[in-house]
Order: C-alpha cells, then structure tokens, then sequence
C-alpha cells in the first residue's frame, strides 16, 4: 500500500445539520457584533462613510436595471394624463382663477414686506445656492426610508445638506461620495425635523417612523396645532433654514398629531439640494475640548487698589485725610470724599493668581498683569471704594 | 366523447408522478450549487434593485418585498448547506448596505429565520401547500418582528406598524415562488455545496 492511500478516515463524517448551524451560529454573532457597533441612529458623516463607495457603485447599475422600469412608469403616465385630461384641465382652470387673487394680493405685499425691511433695517436671511439632482433609488420600507441621488461631492454637496422639491421638504444628504449622495428622508425613524407651526408660531419635534406622515412630538403650548395647520421648518438647530414648507398638521386615529407632506404630493423624481451651511455643525466638539480655559486667554481681572491703613483711619476720623502710603492720587481723593459720609461697605478683596504677582514682579517685569493707567487728574473716583459724589 | 369541460383551460392534464425508482434517479439532472443557490441570488438582487426605481405606476409606489427572505425559507428546506448561510450572509448585508439599514440587521434577522428553519426542516417539507404558507407567514410575522424589536433597541422608538404590515403583504405575495423553487429542487439532484 503506497503512502498516502490509507482511507481511514474516509467514512469519518461531519454531522452537517450541526456544521451548518455552527456556521449560522458565527454568522450570527459577526453580524450582532456589526449591529452594536453601528451608529445609524446619531446620524453623523462618518456612520455613512463606508458606505460611500458602495453606493457609487450602486447608481449605474440602479440606472441599467431599472431603464424599463422607467419605460413602463412614462407609459402608464400618459395613459393617464391622457384619461383623465378633462378632467384636469376642469381643476386647473379652477385653481388658476383662484391663484390670480393670490399673485395680485402677494405682490402688494411683497412691496410692502420689503419696504418694511428697508425701514427697520432687517437682517434678512441670504439667498442659497441649489443644486439639481435627479433621484436614482429608493428605499421605503418601515424601518428604512431614504434615496440615491445623482449628484454628489462634486457638486459642493457635503453633509447635511437639506433638500427638497418644488412641493416640499424631502430630507437631508446623510452620505456624500463623488457623484452619488444619499439623502435621509424625514420619514425615516431616525429622522427628527425641527418645525414650527406656522399660524401660531409654535415650536415642535418632527419625528418619522417609516410610515407616510411623521408624527410631532414636544408640542410647546396647549391648543397651539388644528387640523390644516401649515408646518414649516423652525430652522432651531440649524440644521435646516428656517420656513422650507413641510406638509399640513393632521390628527391620526390615535390622537397623535401628524404632518402630511409636501413632497408626497408628486412623485419626488428631482429634488433641489441647498447648499445651506449647518452652523450647528461648524464648532468641532474635540477643538472645543482642547481649548484653554477662558481664564488662560483673558487678563486677569483688575484688583482695586485699597490700602487697608488708609481705608481703617479714614473710617475711624474724618480728620486723618493725608497718607502717605497712599500710592495713588484717586486713593486720596476717595478718601476725601468718603470722609464727608459713613462709609460704603467696602469690597472684599478679589482673590489674585499666585503666579501673576509674584512671578511678574520679581522676574520679568513686562510679564506684570494688565491694569489700566491710574488716571491722575480724573475728578471722578476710579475704584469702587470711592462712591457716588 | 370529451366532457363539456374537458378543453382549453380546463383539460385535465395528467397527473405527474415522481419515480423515485433507480431509472428516475439516474434519469434527473444534477444541480449545483451555481443553479439553486448563486442564481437565485443574482435574481433576488436584481428585483430588489428594480423594485426601488423612484416611480409611480396610476399613484402608486412600487412594492418592497424582502427578496431573500423567500431565499431563506426555500434553501433549508431543499437541503443544509454550507455555502447557503454563507450566501444568505451575502445578501443580507447587500440589503444593509443598499437600502441603508444599521450593518448587519438584515444579516442577523436572516440568519435566524434560516437556523430556524434548518432545524425544523424535517418537520416542514413534504407538507401540503397550505401547510407551507402557513409556516411560511408564520416565518415572515416572526422575521418582522425581530426587525421591530432591534430597531427599537437601536433608535429607541418603534416604527409604523401598518408600514411594517404592507412590506409584509408585499413580501407573502412572492410565495409562488416557494412552491416553484421546492418543486424544482427538493426532489433533484441537489449537489453539497
């Protein structure tokens, strides 16, 4: 028997239902691990920054699958507009006779807003830069709701970034690679919109669950919301600018109040995204950490110069004026003023750094701390000891 | 003469029988794992990628079925694998990452349904077709119950259950799917793979 041609092991068998439950087992744990270390739910640039290339990857192949997609949705769309053209052009010609009332009535009150804003001298908000893009996915699950757009980083998109179509607030870009970005709609469950109702200006939280209508939560005041109620962005927070149209406040069968959207009016095929800065976002929290403290930056705090002899006699007689360890003429004249009347409490003295007073005077003198030049002639008294004349 | 009924639609066709005779066995074709595990794959990826198209059809969204879930209930039945998890793993995360779950939700929520069903798998197949569906909602409720509870550790709030209802009316209507699959597989020449 050559080398090599002992088969004892040959009917030496793994259970497979048990390998195969192994393999599940570490499956399992791998991806327990990977959901625990997630953090989706902050919504941060770099929760999404591994998915970037991934998604740049996902848009053409998005775009070759889903091109008779697109052929079959242009399709039924004029089938029907071609159906229902009568019946639309009746409504239109509704709404537009109804709109004329509304263009002449803005007009007459946008002359008068900017007249108004010249008077008082307003500081109105800048206009924001926009950029167009094209949706190219979708994901409107439950416990995901967000999209693929066809502009990214090579556009100025960066995080944080609002956007919104011609009807209404959409989201946020959550995700940027170079000509792809991802954007968290405000459906999403982790999404939370601060809004403001636009009739009482109250404050709320708008908060999606992967259904349809976000619900509003942390309602500031009592009977401040109705039905139909317009709900803007607050722009609190600076994630958003303030006043982008979101949708009109319902009540569900809950009695949880909602906000039907905007943007669910159309189909949101293109969106706008606007460049608009989140000033929340431009302190760095670890720069903050590494600042001194204010008391390193700032000069220390000027000491009244009180000389406690002086100040004892000149409460005990009114005849003691002159010292002459007073160092400075405006001592001397507080002294005489206070001579003519009690005392005011005086002020404790302020505590000085070791380090300014000692070590300035001794070693570098033009290291001393920062006091301001003693006034000779001021006929007004220049510490808190002097009082009123 | 035929019966009344007895054309077009309505001929009875005869019954097919599986021979499970050493002819029939020599007779079937081997499949490997190219065929009943990497190809369906491929088409579940594809369709999930289809059906995110942002289009309306008369009003309405595209349905968002879980693809792989149906993957994960048909491949313990046909036989353990050891490249099924592996690829089930696969798909989970493309769905992770492509509609932009928490990392490994859908690889985790998918890897319980199929050691479940590994386990219970002889006990499930060979059962009547309404024993399948049965089993089969029964799997999709237990499924999108683990996605509620583990978005709701995650996030701290629960998501819309009547959302959670329509992906699940979205994903029971792929169940043809499962008797073709188990019809097509369980009783050929499955190759370990």
């Amino acid at each position: 028997m050559a080398y090599g041609d002992n088969k004892h092991f040959e009917h030496l068998k793994l259970p497979v239902t048990w390998a195969v439950m192994a393999i599940v087992v570490g499956v399992c744990i791998f991806a327990a691990l990977m959901l625990l270390g997630d953090r989706r739910e902050e919504v941060e640039p770099n929760t999404y920054g591994d998915r970037s290339a991934f998604d740049s990857a996902a848009k053409p192949v998005n775009g070759a699958l889903a091109a008779p997609v697109h052929v079959v949705g242009a399709g039924t769309s004029w089938l029907d507009d071609y159906l229902f053209a009568a019946s639309e052009n009746r409504t239109l010609k509704k709404q537009v006779a109804e709109l004329r009332q509304y263009r002449d009535a803005y007009f007459v009150l946008k002359d008068v807003n900017e007249r108004y804003e010249k008077l008082l001298n307003l500081r109105t908000e800048p206009a924001v830069e926009a950029v167009t893009a094209r949706s190219v996915s979708v994901t409107r699950g439950p416990f995901n709701n967000n999209r693929l757009i066809d502009a990214g980083a090579s556009r100025k998109i960066t995080f944080g970034n609002p956007v919104i179509t011609d009807q209404g607030l959409v989201g946020r870009i959550v995700g940027v690679s170079p000509n792809v970005s991802r954007v968290l709609m405000v459906t999403d469950v982790t999404s939370h919109v601060p809004i403001m109702v636009m009739r009482t200006d109250a404050r709320a939280m708008m908060k999606g669950d992967g259904g349809c209508c976000p619900k509003l939560e942390f309602i500031r005041g009592k009977n401040v919301i109705k039905k139909g109620d317009q709900i803007l962005t607050s722009g609190d927070g600076g994630i958003f600018p303030r006043g982008l149209p979101v949708g009109e406040a319902d009540q569900g069968v809950d009695g949880v109040w909602r906000v039907r959207l905007y943007a669910d009016r159309a189909p949101i095929d293109f969106v706008k995204v606007l460049l608009f800065k989140d000033f929340s976002r431009l302190p760095d929290a670890d720069q903050l950490l590494k600042t001194p403290p204010v008391s390193d930056l700032l000069p220390p705090p000027v000491l009244p110069t009180v000389n406690p002899a002086a100040a004892a006699s000149a409460s005990a007689s009114a005849s003691a004026v002159v010292s002459s360890a007073a160092p400075a003429p405006a001592a001397a004249a507080s002294s005489s003023s206070a001579a003519a009347r009690p005392a005011p409490p005086r002020p404790k003295p302020q505590p000085r750094p070791a380090t300014s007073a000692s070590a300035s005077s001794s070693s570098s003198p033009e290291l001393r701390p920062f006091t301001p030049a003693p006034a000779p002639a001021s006929p007004q008294p220049s510490t808190p000891t002097g009082g009123a004349n | 003469m035929k019966a009344p009924l007895d054309r077009g639609l309505f001929r009875q066709r005869p019954k097919k029988t599986i021979t499970r005779n050493l002819r029939g066995a020599i007779a079937s074709r081997v499949i490997g794992p190219w065929e009943w595990l990497f190809m369906p794959a491929l088409v579940a990826i594809a369709v999930t990628v289809v059906l995110a198209t942002p289009i309306r059809i008369f009003g309405l969204h595209l349905p968002e079925p879980v693809m792989p879930l149906v993957l994960a209930f048909v491949w313990p039945l046909v036989r353990p694998s050891y490249l099924a998890p592996l690829v089930l793993a696969a798909l989970g995360l493309f769905l992770d990452v492509y509609w932009s779950a928490p990392f490994g939700f859908y690889t985790l929520t998918l890897m319980i349904v199929y050691g479940v069903l590994v386990t219970v798998r002889s006990y499930v197949a060979g059962q009547d077709w309404r024993v399948v569906f049965g089993i089969y909602v029964a799997t999709e409720i237990v499924f999108f119950g683990m996605g509620v509870t583990l978005i709701a550790l995650d996030t701290g709030s629960i998501v819309r259950l009547i959302g959670v209802f329509e992906q699940l009316i979205a994903t029971t209507l792929l169940f043809p799917v499962v008797p073709y699959m188990l019809d097509k597989y369980v009783h050929a020449d499955v190759r370990f793979g």
